[in-house]
């Protein structure tokens, strides 16, 4: 009777194993557990069984008639998964089709220089000092040691402005009133320092500046920023520790710099300083003219002339400044070959970057 | 300035390669900009031919056939010139010879005539870009000597860049003695030889500086019985490579001269010279005068003149003047050598546009001293070049010399600002090196600044060097840049700069701009004004008085003339959408706000602006969206999007602006005060800017909204109980603005159970009346200290409810 039972638990997964569908599970408990079923067959032979057999058949009965249901379940449930499966599969998707677009906006390249110099000056400890762009003719050069009538002027072709467009000067501005565009943004050196009155400055002012110049390598506006740290004991290895360390933030740890001796009558000693150029690597190509060198900017010892001219004891304290042009380094970070790009504000040029 | 090797080499003996000089005066401060091999070449069999004979070739307008001959023969060759006469001497290519850019000359047939070679120009040997003509050799050049040899050729020449604190460098000399400092070669100082066989100078001419600021030195030296002429071919070629045309012997010397040893000097025909005389003095107003290069000028009262007995012969270290000049007839001359005041021969310079060899240095400061060893070097060239007679002894108008500059230089301090350990005695070496003495006598004024202080007298030409720290520099430079170590500045405790709230703000606002799709542009602060005064007629732009174009004239009053062409020449480009800001200054013809008055004043008022414009489809085209043109709600949801980066709260109402269309444009306010303008394009506008009359703008405050904003948004928790969400829908009036809806529902809310309106449908058409609108607002309810009840809920709506019929006669819908 016990091989009976085991036979009908088999012949049952035999069959609920090749269940296609609800209807066929169902059909398949009917035949098994129903009232007319297999296992009631069973169940009425019992009567049969001497008294001593009956509890060890009893529960063979009950393990067999669990096994079933176990497998009706299961059955059941694969059934409905293979349902649910074809019918997810009814409604395809064509992944293929381009995903739905949506227009993100570009920072212009050289906003994210600027933004991008700003945070390095920040982690050196420099702040940014603002000044303006119309600015007094005595700030933008003699308060910066250039000699009136002197050549050096002519480093930096000005744009001046027609005086009678201009608002009055107000009262306690520098004298005499004279007001142009300012050629860098070195003048922002001494409104910073006639601000802070008293050492350690550390500024960086970024900001527009403008010369009279147009080509393929000028434009009548571009942007610079200007580093000026002054502190007592600041030395000219400062200033290479500084141009390193910001040179190195901002194009990678390889870049390379190096100082040439030049003039800049607010800085003394003077020097253009020339980085390992990004592109080649320094091997030398066509744009850095097979030097491996390019110049980005020029620095120095700030000139104890502009000190002692806004009130700071050039024997107590020292100084240092820089300023680079940003637009360069953008056109160096993003391989852009024409400056004018920068200027022109097309929107396939702007959605590249 | 332009270097010739071969004559550096004459001046100071160096041996040093081209490359390595290059290198060594480049990171001395004169960078070697470019570099010019001037050779013929080892195939360039060219020599100096004379021209026996020449005959036209019947039947061409140009050819002549010459006899040539060459040392070795008489040759047949055919030319195309028409410069030459017979006896001249002119290069001749040989046949076999290869010249600069590889042509070969060989024998040929022209109009049927043998010509065996060809007679070249100079830009045919390569040495210039004359292509006048032949190259006319001086006829004393020995017939059939290669050219080569008689250019002085190979050279190299340099193109370096002095810089105008370094006058003292602008020649040979100059250049020399840096390579002295360098090297430790050998300097050769030129010494003339001068025989003065003439009469004494006094009676031959006479001089008067009426002006000595202006002129703190005048010298001059006559010399009698010259003979015009050219100058050996070697001489030539000498000015030639350094840009400099020959002219004849006597203009030679001087420019040669100037070359040298870097001073100005000028030649007069003493017989042009009116009474003898020289009178360096200044112009009357008006006064006319014709310069050199023939043209016609009116001087003015400070510009500096040398004038003769009657008129101005010259602009003092500018020009000649055209009546004095030395031409072909000329026997005797005045050679003039002085120094001018910087500043005042930069004005007169820039006032008539000359700018000079001359001018060039004068205005950069010439050297009292030189004035005197130029005079006779070139007293000297003209001699050997022209022959004559040189007047015995010079005029020398020099009231007050200038003496020495005296500096102080403290070791230490060398050391402390270079930030390395350089030794007294190095600091010693390096200021001898460039002609520094040093001054033993401690006696002098100003008194050392330390026990260990040197003095050190400056020599003549280096006007450049008067305080202690331009000796620091002369040794940085001379040790090289190289040796000073890179050490890292620490920054000090504190002292290290946060983030700026500035800085968090706008990075906030440019993140919101980029997520709503708006590329950022940078343009020119200068735009045109007639673009500006169409948009902001009311204000008068700043104008540059020396624009480079009308289109940048004006300094810009508003951010959106600037845009606006971007988005013609995008949409003209085929651009679909555009959307683009720019955050910049505006400069207005007014006090500044933030910077008003004294030092720090700032000239004129320079806000900064945001501007936006947008043009085309709120999405790309695409299969899984609607392609709507972009309208001003977008605009509108994108100004929002910056004020909510802000963590500011602005209302909008109509506006009136010039440049906006009536019916489409808002006004900002934020904090009470006017923070920007924003909609569709008035139709005029749209047309001057020749872009779509569907183009939307907006220019916010940035200042106003800067100073509204806040850097770090602050936390509210999260609320702990649920929230009941209502919609109501109603009908009324089509002209009712949605603020005031918003605001009437608000107003019914007496217990702060309103959380959030959210206006989400507004129709008009076929189911709502006529002048009517139906609006569907979300509304969601919420107590912070309990969960609703529905009671509550209903409570509020119905209020809301009796609250819009009463003020609006709303009518419900549901």
């Amino acid at each position: 009777m016990i091989d009976e039972l085991n036979a009908l638990l088999a012949q049952a997964k035999d069959e609920l194993s090749r269940a296609g569908d609800e209807a066929q599970v169902e059909a398949a408990r009917i035949k098994y557990l129903g009232k007319k079923g297999s296992l009631s067959a069973v169940l009425r032979g019992m009567g049969k069984l001497a008294s001593e057999e009956r509890p060890r058949v009893g529960e063979a009965v009950n393990s067999v008639k669990a096994g079933i249901e176990d497998l009706l379940e299961r059955a059941k449930q694969a059934v409905a998964g293979r349902a649910l499966e074809a019918d997810l599969r009814r409604e395809k998707l064509d992944v293929t089709l381009p995903g739905r677009p949506q227009k993100l906006g570009h920072r212009h390249p050289v906003s994210q220089a600027m933004d991008d110099i700003i945070e390095i000056f920040a982690r050196l400890g420099f702040h940014v000092a603002d000044g303006p762009e119309i600015e007094w003719d005595v700030y933008n050069f003699e308060k910066l040691c250039f000699p009136p009538d002197h050549p050096a002027r002519d480093m930096q072709d000005t744009f001046s402005l027609e005086a009678a467009t201009l608002p009055r000067p107000p009262e306690g501005a520098p004298e005499p009133p004279t007001r142009i565009l300012r050629t860098h943004t070195s003048p922002v050196q001494i409104r910073a320092m006639l601000e802070a009155r008293k050492p350690p400055i550390r500024v960086i002012t970024p900001g527009k500046v403008y010369r009279c110049d147009s080509d393929v390598t000028h434009t009548p506006m571009f942007h610079q920023v200007e580093c000026l740290h002054v502190e007592e004991g600041v030395s000219m290895a400062h200033l290479r520790g500084t141009l390193d360390a910001f040179v190195k933030a901002f194009f990678g740890p390889h870049i390379q710099t190096r100082l040439r001796p030049s003039y800049f009558p607010f800085t003394e000693p003077s020097a253009e300083v020339d980085i390992s150029h990004p592109l080649c690597g320094g091997k030398g190509c066509k744009i850095c003219k097979g030097t491996g060198w390019l110049e980005v900017l020029g620095a120095g010892m700030v000139n104890p002339d502009e000190l002692a001219g806004v009130g700071i004891d050039p024997e107590k304290y020292t100084g240092y400044a820089f300023g680079v042009g940003i637009d360069r380094l953008a056109m160096l970070r993003h391989g852009i070959d024409d400056l004018r790009l920068l200027f022109d504000n097309d929107v396939r040029f702007l959605q590249q970057l | 300035m332009k270097l010739s090797l071969n004559w550096l080499r004459e001046l100071c003996a160096t041996d040093l390669p081209a490359g390595d000089l290059a290198r060594k005066l480049t990171f001395a401060g004169f960078e070697v900009e470019g570099r010019e091999q001037r050779a013929l070449g080892p195939g360039a069999d060219v020599v100096a031919a004379r021209i026996a004979a020449s005959e036209r070739i019947a039947g061409s307008d140009h050819l002549s056939v010459c006899q040539v001959e060459d040392g070795r023969g008489t040759h047949q060759v055919v030319c195309g010139a028409q410069n030459f006469q017979v006896g001249d001497v002119v290069p001749l290519a040989r046949p076999g010879a290869v010249l600069q850019g590889g042509q070969r000359i060989g024998r040929a047939k022209l109009r049927g005539v043998e010509s065996s070679g060809m007679l070249c120009s100079a830009r045919e040997l390569g040495l210039s870009d004359d292509h006048e003509g032949l190259l006319i050799l001086p006829r004393d050049t020995p017939i059939g000597t290669p050219i080569e040899q008689a250019l002085g050729l190979p050279d190299t020449i340099f193109e370096l860049n002095v810089t105008p604190n370094r006058p003292d460098a602008l020649s040979h000399l100059g250049i020399a003695r840096e390579v002295h400092a360098l090297t430790g070669a050998a300097l050769r100082v030129p010494r003339p030889k001068l025989a003065e066989r003439g009469p004494a100078i006094e009676k031959l001419a006479r001089v008067d500086v009426e002006d000595p600021k202006r002129c703190p030195r005048y010298m001059a030296r006559v010399i009698e019985g010259v003979r015009i002429g050219p100058s050996p071919l070697r001489l030539q070629e000498r000015l030639r490579s350094c840009g400099v045309r020959p002219i004849s012997n006597v203009v030679d010397a001087t420019n040669l001269a100037l070359l040298e040893l870097g001073h100005p000097l000028h030649a007069f025909d003493l017989d042009r010279l009116a009474g003898s005389r020289i009178v360096v003095r200044r112009a009357r107003p008006g006064e006319p005068m014709t310069t050199l290069d023939g043209k016609q000028r009116n001087l003015s009262e400070d510009d500096l003149v040398i004038a003769d007995g009657e008129k101005p012969v010259a602009l003092a270290g500018v020009m000649g003047g055209q009546t004095s000049e030395v031409s072909d007839g000329t026997t005797r001359i005045l050679i003039e050598s002085a120094v001018f005041d910087p500043g005042g021969t930069r004005r007169t310079s820039r006032r008539h546009g000359l700018h000079t060899e001359a001018s060039h240095r004068f205005e950069r400061g010439a050297d009292e001293k030189m004035a005197a060893l130029a005079l006779d070097r070139c007293a000297e060239l003209v001699a050997q070049l022209a022959g004559g007679k040189v007047a015995k002894g010079v005029v020398d108008r020099y009231p007050s010399p200038r003496p020495p500059a005296r500096i102080w230089v403290r070791p230490a301090r060398v050391s402390s600002v270079l930030g390395t350990a350089v030794s007294a005695a190095e600091v010693e070496q390096r200021l001898q090196s460039v002609g520094l003495e040093k001054v033993e006598e401690k006696l002098s004024t100003p008194p050392p600044p330390s026990a260990s202080a040197t003095l050190w007298a400056v020599p003549s030409w280096r006007g450049d060097l008067t305080r202690e720290i331009d000796a620091v520099e002369e040794v940085a430079r001379l040790r090289g840049y190289d040796t000073i170590p890179v050490v890292v500045p620490k920054a000090g405790v504190g002292e290290t700069a946060a983030i700026a709230p500035e800085q968090r703000i706008t990075r906030a606002a440019r993140a919101a701009l980029a997520a709503r799709g708006f590329d950022e542009a940078l343009n020119y602060s200068f735009v045109s004004e007639r673009e500006l005064l169409e948009l902001r007629p009311d204000v008068k732009p700043v104008r540059v008085a020396n624009p480079l174009t009308v289109e940048q004239a004006a300094m810009r009053t508003t951010i959106l003339a600037g845009l606006l062409q971007n988005v013609g020449r995008a949409l003209k480009h085929g651009a679909q959408d555009v959307r683009l800001y720019e955050l910049g200054r505006v400069y207005l013809p007014r006090r500044s706000e933030a910077h008003p008055s004294g030092d720090l004043a700032w000239p004129v008022d320079e806000p900064r602006r945001l501007g936006l414009v947008a043009a085309g489809h709120r999405a790309p085209r695409s299969w899984a969206a609607p392609h709507d043109p972009v309208d001003f709600y977008d605009l509108k949801g994108a100004v929002d999007d910056v004020l909510g980066a802000l963590d500011v709260s602005g209302t909008y109402a109509p506006a009136e602006e010039p440049f906006l269309h009536p019916a489409a444009s808002a006004a900002l306010t934020v904090g009470g005060r006017r923070a920007g303008v924003l909609g569709q394009i008035h139709p005029r506008a749209a047309q001057a800017f020749d872009v779509p009359a569907t183009v939307l703008l907006a220019e916010l405050d940035w200042e106003l909204l800067l100073s509204q904003a806040r850097a770090l948004r602050q936390s509210r928790g999260v609320p702990r109980f649920p929230a009941v969400a209502r919609d109501l829908a109603f009908v009324v009036g089509a002209d009712a603005p949605a603020a005031r809806l918003l605001a009437e529902i608000r107003a019914a809310d007496g217990n702060g159970l309103l959380e959030e309106v959210t206006l989400f449908d507004v129709y008009r058409g076929a189911q709502v009346p006529a002048g009517k609108k139906s609006v569907a607002v979300g509304l969601t309810l919420r107590a912070p200290d309990r969960t609703l009840t529905d009671t509550e809920a209903d409570a509020l709506i119905a209020s809301v409810k009796d609250r819009l019929k009463a003020s609006l006669g709303a009518e419900i819908r549901s």
